[in-house]
């Protein structure tokens, strides 16, 4: 079928390690590690208080005033999507409706939409604040009371909170992006088939941009509380918090809950290249897969990321030996690494064990729904700086888990890059970037 | 379009009128609606006392092991009862080629349902001084909840649960693009096959929201109909005393195919799907764009993608939520893209007596209207008495019509200004 080149022209972060990729980028080259006590909340009763969370962070900087009023309605989840879109955008020089109502040099339908979101987790307090008002006099929540007029105490747009395609649907309407349209929701694997979609999007000329990836935070209460039963997180941790995360390290215990988001504008290279933009990478293969034996998430279950990975590299006409750098998903959980790792190898043979890898969790922690839109766009930077970042807190590697990362940044010639991630229930998303020379 | 040519094989439904294709077309054309006072939870004191349930459905009726997916949520159940009904018509159960590399997932799922006494009550047993004590929370939290309570509310668990019933390894994903979701699963689906990336998708959607903070959630933005005291008759979809949805559940999935691939097996092919858009309204989160221009892009897009013009429609299956502003908007988005023709379009909305599925209302619409096709006859709006001037087009009123529509298409409209629209032909005239 007759597609078009995909281009990757811009990027926008929002993780712990700062606002924007620039600030990413240079966290991860000083190996910065961001992860620490929890103080987002109380955190002191939970099996483990450690997490990456996002400080000095305001949504309202990135939200035209006209549209200021709609913050209050936003989870965290958007707010950092609606965030590093608006950071992405401007990263591409793409101007759209909300970087000049005046201007926008991209037509509405012509522009697409598809971030990948999570679970939004609820906020304690604003529905404590209504569901203790319908308690009897025992102090016992009573259903008939929450329907008689407990409930009138919530306010009405409380839903529109916690729809995940409301990442999107704020990032649509800031941006006047009125072409197609789509949220996925497959857990930690919801950003690189987000993108990966996007990308077929513009390929096929159903899009002449797209902004894609996603975004998500379990930096809460709840979210902390779900990993922590998953068995997820790094309880057992007793030294530094900042080497609490460990992917493929022989002393890894678990993951950081961490929050971010990580967004990129594709473009079709022709597009891109007319109007002289900066192209960082092209986005040249993507793969999708699922395993049968994703519903028993108490074992670990890395979807069939060797076969994602092996239908993005047919997609892309990669042979595995080309690949110059895999950016992995690096949860840091024993079992899940040690799977990951190898489906590495089954999918690129012995070359798994040489070729250049790198984990960003061991800096900014895990940011499922969002971590596939920053290690994006990692690769992304890596390929467009010729420069392999460095993996912290990985010093020696877990039995089973030998892939290559390096301790310190390191320049070279990279071509290839391949980053995939899979999720709890066993989908799986890879992509292929390829670097583009101007 | 470009690509290979993606049929429909097999069809599966649970829902509020029956758990499976024929008894819920049946009650349909009979013009039943399937609304009664909320079982799920007691809701007596709430704003809306009913909803339409899915009532007395057994997974191991469906299944032949029903335990292997003792952890699946309500809607999961659901969409697994559908799944192998719409596997079991597709015949690829009894056919030995498949490769399930090939063979992929596309759903719109919903979420689960919070556990709602342990979430609620640890909120409520924990709150000091005007919020939540956050440690206090996580000591209540770690005895109450539970792991699989907990996973059972993420949306792709459902994706997870097909996937092991029927082995499939292919491309998987899980939209969730609210009202629109399963309608939007079934396109991106079928530019899955039409790409080469699939052979067979299982595609459509589940979900039930009829849970306390789901009926809560809509109450508050008025989004139900309040209608207590005349529940059968609450659903009026382009009537003009219409006064919101009642609230539905359920799932139905289609397994669709690559044509080629679908004959060379010697597949009996229901439909073909010919034509999928997309688009945002990028208006507000709460309401649609007065205009429609964004419901009317994603017909047109429909249109262009099957390279047809609008003459060549010849039912449409409305989004029709009963919403005061929905069916002013979709019927101003009709008129917009159906021009003169708009009034001889037959359209209607079986939001009437389904309720709305929410995620799974697009799929379920779809298979209506497959059967429009097969059987010749269209499906009514029941509960339409009065006119609405703003809404005057063809909606079927009240009684089924003879007819022998050969291109349908459906719509289906978000919250957040989600549009997505399908466009499929009868299978016999392939």
């Amino acid at each position: 079928m007759d597609e078009r080149p995909v281009a990757i022209t811009g990027l926008g972060a929002v993780t712990a390690a700062g606002i924007g990729v620039e600030a990413l980028w240079q966290a991860l080259l000083a190996r910065r590690r961001c992860t620490r006590v929890i103080d987002a909340f109380d955190a002191s009763k939970f099996p483990c208080r450690l997490g990456a969370q996002i400080d000095d962070f305001s949504a309202r900087k990135f939200v035209p005033r006209t549209y200021r009023k709609a913050v209050k309605v936003m989870a965290r989840d958007i707010e950092i999507a609606v965030a590093a879109a608006d950071l992405a955008f401007r990263d591409a020089g793409l101007v759209t409706r909300g970087i000049d109502p005046e201007g926008p040099e991209i037509a509405s339908e012509r522009l697409g939409c598809n971030i990948g979101a999570g679970l939004i987790c609820t906020d304690l307090d604003e529905l404590g604040v209504a569901l203790t008002t319908a308690v009897d006099e025992e102090g016992i929540f009573s259903l008939r009371r929450w329907g008689q007029s407990g409930m009138a105490n919530l306010t009405p747009l409380w839903l529109l909170k916690y729809l995940p395609n409301m990442l999107a649907c704020h990032v649509t309407i800031i941006h006047g992006a009125m072409g197609p349209s789509n949220t996925i929701t497959c857990g930690d694997a919801s950003a690189h088939l987000a993108t990966g979609e996007a990308a077929r999007l513009v390929a096929r000329g159903g899009a002449d941009a797209v902004i894609a990836g996603g975004a998500e935070s379990k930096l809460n209460p709840m979210g902390l509380m779900r990993q922590a039963l998953l068995r997820r997180v790094c309880s057992g941790w007793t030294g530094e918090p900042g080497q609490a995360c460990r992917p493929f390290d022989a002393r890894h215990c678990g993951t950081a809950v961490a929050e971010g988001s990580g967004l990129l504008v594709l473009e079709s290279l022709d597009r891109a290249r007319r109007r002289g933009a900066r192209v960082y990478a092209e986005l040249a293969g993507f793969g999708s897969a699922c395993d049968p034996g994703g519903i028993d998430v108490e074992t670990a279950n890395v979807g069939s990321l060797d076969l994602a990975v092996r239908k993005a590299l047919d997609d892309a006409g990669v042979e595995p030996g080309e690949v110059d750098l895999i950016v992995t998903h690096g949860t840091a959980v024993p079992d899940e690494d040690v799977c990951e790792a190898t489906a590495w190898r089954a999918a690129l043979g012995e070359a798994s064990a040489s070729v250049p890898a790198a984990a960003v969790t061991g800096s900014i922690g895990s940011m499922f729904a969002g971590a596939g839109g920053v290690e994006l766009a990692v690769a992304a930077m890596a390929l467009h700086t010729q420069t392999i970042p460095p993996t912290v807190n990985h010093e020696a590697p877990a039995d089973g888990c030998g892939l290559s990362f390096l301790a310190e940044p390191t320049a070279a010639e990279l071509n290839v890059a391949v980053s995939a991630a899979f999720s709890v229930g066993g989908q799986c998303g890879a992509c292929v970037l390829r670097r583009v020379t101007p | 379009m470009s690509g290979r040519r993606v049929v429909i094989t097999g069809m599966g439904t649970v829902n509020p009128l029956g758990h499976d294709v024929e008894s819920t077309w049946e009650a349909i054309l009979a013009g039943r609606g399937g609304f009664d006072r909320i079982r799920n939870f007691d809701a007596a004191t709430f704003p809306s006392t009913f909803a339409a349930e899915v009532k007395d459905f057994r997974l191991e009726d469906h299944v032949p092991d029903a335990e292997r997916h003792r952890h699946a949520g309500r809607h999961c159940r659901f969409a697994l009862g559908a799944a192998v009904q719409a596997w079991k018509q597709s015949g690829l159960g009894e056919w030995t080629g498949l490769d399930r590399t090939r063979a992929g997932i596309y759903l719109g799922s919903g979420e689960g349902s919070l556990d709602f006494d342990n979430f609620t009550n640890t909120i409520v047993d924990s709150w000091r001084d005007g919020k939540v004590d956050t440690a206090h929370w996580a000591e209540l939290a770690f005895q109450r909840m539970g792991l699989y309570r907990e996973v059972k509310q993420e949306s792709n668990m459902v994706v997870a649960h097909l996937a092991a019933e029927f082995g499939v390894r292919g491309p998987a994903f899980n939209v969730l693009t609210a009202c629109a979701a399963s309608t939007q699963a079934i396109g991106e689906a079928t530019l899955q096959v039409r790409r080469g990336d699939a052979d067979v998708m299982l595609t459509g959607g589940a979900h039930s929201m009829i849970h306390p903070y789901g009926v809560t959630g809509f109450n508050r933005l008025t989004a139900l109909s309040v209608r207590n005291d005349e529940i059968a008759t609450a659903s009026r979809p382009f009537d003009l005393t219409r006064d919101g949805f009642v609230l539905g559940e359920g799932a139905s999935i289609l397994v669709i195919e690559n044509r080629q691939h679908a004959e060379a097996r010697g597949a009996k092919v229901l439909a073909e799907i010919i034509g999928y858009g997309s688009s945002a309204d990028a208006f507000r989160i709460t309401d649609q764009d007065p205009a429609g221009e964004g419901a009317a892009m994603s017909m047109r897009s429909a249109l262009s993608d099957a390279g047809l013009g609008s003459e060549q429609i010849d039912y449409v299956s409305a989004h029709g939520t009963a919403t005061k502003q929905n069916d002013q908007v979709e019927t101003r988005a009709m008129k917009s893209v159906f021009g003169d023709r708009a009034a001889k379009v037959p359209v209607s909305s079986v939001k009437s007596m389904l309720g709305h599925l929410i995620a799974a209302a697009g799929a379920t619409e779809l298979i209506t209207c497959i059967l429009a096709m097969r059987d010749h006859v269209l499906p009514p709006t029941i509960n339409y008495k009065h006119p609405d001037p703003d809404c005057d087009l063809d909606y079927i009123p009240n009684a089924r019509r003879e007819a022998c529509p050969r291109t349908c298409m459906s719509n289906s409209f978000g919250f957040g200004g989600q549009n997505n629209t399908l466009i499929i032909v009868a299978g016999e005239d392939l």
